[in-house]
């Protein structure tokens, strides 16, 4: 009887044998937008994104945000809704300080973003350390297991869960310009907010360790030019515990590499993190699928592999179809290797290039393959 | 005499407190501000825009050596008159439509001003018909235009097309750049240039006014 993609997915994950080249598709950037703008292909008005993948013949990755719900002890959260923007005041003993997302089909990148971050100033350090200091996760799955009733054995619903802790300080409380202003101008501050924040993030971590999420993310989003300065001193040992931990409880974990990685590819290997995902490979970024895998060979399995901009109109069907085959003959025999996308269908991306990208991996993705 | 070579390594450890004392003594010590910006800034921002280019720099030395290079432009900006500091050339800039990324379009910015360019910022999130009037406001050599997201740089091409329907783009040198934009996207959409990183930019817009 043939896998899933569900179960091939998670084969591939854990580096066990695979009958096929398992394909997990995202495009929820490209239903957001035509959803909004009410301009899906007429054949797709009303259907959800797991059924939209179905009928293109793909495997399915949804994304869940976060398993928890937040609570903080001792403080005010007063929420003010002026759409697209939601600004979040938090009021602590210690101070106020302001956080402001923007969500819009109409504009912007079509899933929720921070326009505003709390870190102001350094005035803002007493009120932030409060805050992390009282933070409290409370489980709650309940609606990530409606999308994984929704994905069936179609898929995986993969959960935003977690940043390390310097990654939580660098693009949710700081933003990276000012994070390396602080660190330079207040290093001891910034360190102690790490501190705190490690509490923080052992929470999230013990609450993916008892769910039934399979391959919790750990970190992401990062670019070499940002991260390698900090990578070795502040993530590779926090994964290092962190990867350790999730394996005692039966977990895989990934992390979203949508940046540029040719830098941290060496650092990457340290950190033990299972699953590479959002893989986006040249010409989005300066490194091969080839060059990956030689780097890393069979250590680390990845997900993703044909970049965002080869879904759009800039490139021509035969160049997309040459792309995906050179990529199969750079995966070969294709072991440890999701097909999909790095990492999203753009708005203006061609749906059907989705089917495509399925339809080949049908045709030559039966392992090993042999191109 | 003044010690340029210590201003030079102020920029280059991003150490912008060095920066506005040393700019302070120069003028103190009768220093022109034009010798202060070219043989001290501009000269601490050459090396830390090779060092970036080869890999030996990242992000966070670009940032802090901009902040040290801005923050003594201020200390110096009232004492240069346009006479003694006759600009490079004048640059449109901002991220565009939908994308609120700056990093970089910060740092090159930055850089710009301080190797004598005239920068207008536009900011993040900037809809194409503010591009177009800031072309027609400013009047500038060279637009540029940043994005970090596939989904916000098509926006590039809507604004190319804007200069074109406004007859404008005749007129001004288009560069882009971000993480997505590759040099095919950027024949695909005809821009002028494309600058891989922050400290390439800089090339590219001295060729592109000629100097």
């Amino acid at each position: 009887m043939a896998m899933t993609q569900k179960q091939r997915i998670l084969a591939a994950a854990r580096k066990q044998p695979v009958d096929r080249l398992p394909v997990g598709a995202r495009i929820d950037v490209w239903y957001n937008y035509h959803s909004g703008h009410d301009t899906l292909p007429e054949k797709y008005r009303g259907w959800s994104i797991p059924d939209i993948l179905r009928d293109q013949g793909a495997g399915i990755q949804l994304r869940h945000r976060a398993i928890w719900e937040t609570e903080y002890r001792d403080t005010e959260v007063v929420i003010h809704e002026d759409p697209p923007y939601t600004t979040t005041e938090y009021r602590t003993p210690k101070g106020t300080v302001t956080m402001k997302t923007m969500f819009t089909p109409q504009e912007g990148p079509w899933i929720p973003y921070e326009v505003e971050l709390p870190f102001k100033s350094p005035d803002d350090y007493p009120a932030i350390e409060h805050l992390l200091e009282n933070t409290v996760l409370v489980p709650y799955w309940d609606d990530y297991l409606r999308k994984v009733e929704m994905v069936g054995e179609d898929g995986l619903v993969l959960v935003t869960a977690s940043y390390s802790p310097m990654q939580e300080i660098m693009r949710t409380i700081m933003g990276y310009e000012r994070f390396f202003f602080e660190l330079y101008d207040h290093p001891s501050q910034v360190e102690h907010l790490y501190e705190l924040m490690k509490g923080v993030v052992w929470q999230k971590l013990n609450i993916l360790a008892e769910s039934p999420v399979e391959i919790p993310e750990v970190c992401g989003n990062w670019s070499d030019d940002i991260h390698t300065p900090v990578f070795r001193k502040y993530f590779v040992p926090w994964f290092q515990k962190a990867v350790e931990f999730l394996h005692s409880k039966g977990k895989l974990t990934h992390a979203h590499i949508d940046g540029e990685m040719k830098r941290l590819i060496p650092m990457f290997l340290e950190t033990g993190i299972d699953v590479a995902e959002a893989w986006s490979p040249a010409p989005m970024t300066f490194v091969t699928t080839a060059e990956l895998r030689k780097s890393w060979g069979d250590k680390v399995a990845i997900w993703g592999g044909v970049p965002a901009v080869l879904f759009e109109p800039q490139y021509s069907d035969e160049e997309f179809d040459d792309y995906v085959m050179n990529l199969f003959r750079e995966i070969a025999p294709g072991y440890s290797f999701i097909l999909g996308m790095g990492d999203n269908v753009a708005f203006d991306g061609k749906i059907e290039r989705v089917g495509r990208m399925a339809e080949l991996a049908d045709k030559y993705g039966r392992l090993p393959i042999e191109i | 005499m003044f010690n340029y070579s210590t201003l030079i390594q102020a920029v280059v450890d991003g150490n912008h407190i060095k920066s506005v004392e040393l700019a302070n003594e120069a003028l103190k010590g009768g220093v022109s501000p034009q010798d202060i910006v070219g043989s001290g800034l501009q000269a601490g921002m050459r090396i830390v825009g090779d060092k970036f280019s080869t890999g030996n720099f990242f992000v966070p030395e670009m940032l802090l050596a901009a902040r040290a290079v801005s923050r003594a432009m201020e200390v110096l900006q009232p004492h240069i008159s346009a006479a003694d500091m006759p600009i490079l050339g004048r640059v449109v800039i901002g991220t565009v439509f939908g994308d609120i990324h700056d990093i970089g379009k910060n740092i090159v910015a930055a850089f710009l001003r301080g190797a004598g360019f005239e920068v207008f910022d536009l900011g993040i999130n900037i809809p194409t018909a503010s591009f177009v009037e800031a072309v027609k406001e400013h009047n500038p050599d060279i637009l540029g235009m940043s994005a970090l997201i596939t989904t916000t740089m098509h926006t590039m091409t809507d604004v190319i097309k804007a200069l074109e329907g406004a007859e404008l783009r005749s007129k001004v040198k288009v560069i882009v750049g971000g993480a997505p934009v590759t040099q095919h996207f950027v024949e695909h959409i005809g821009a002028d240039g494309y600058g891989a990183d922050g400290g390439s930019a800089i090339r590219l817009c001295r060729n592109l006014v000629g100097k």
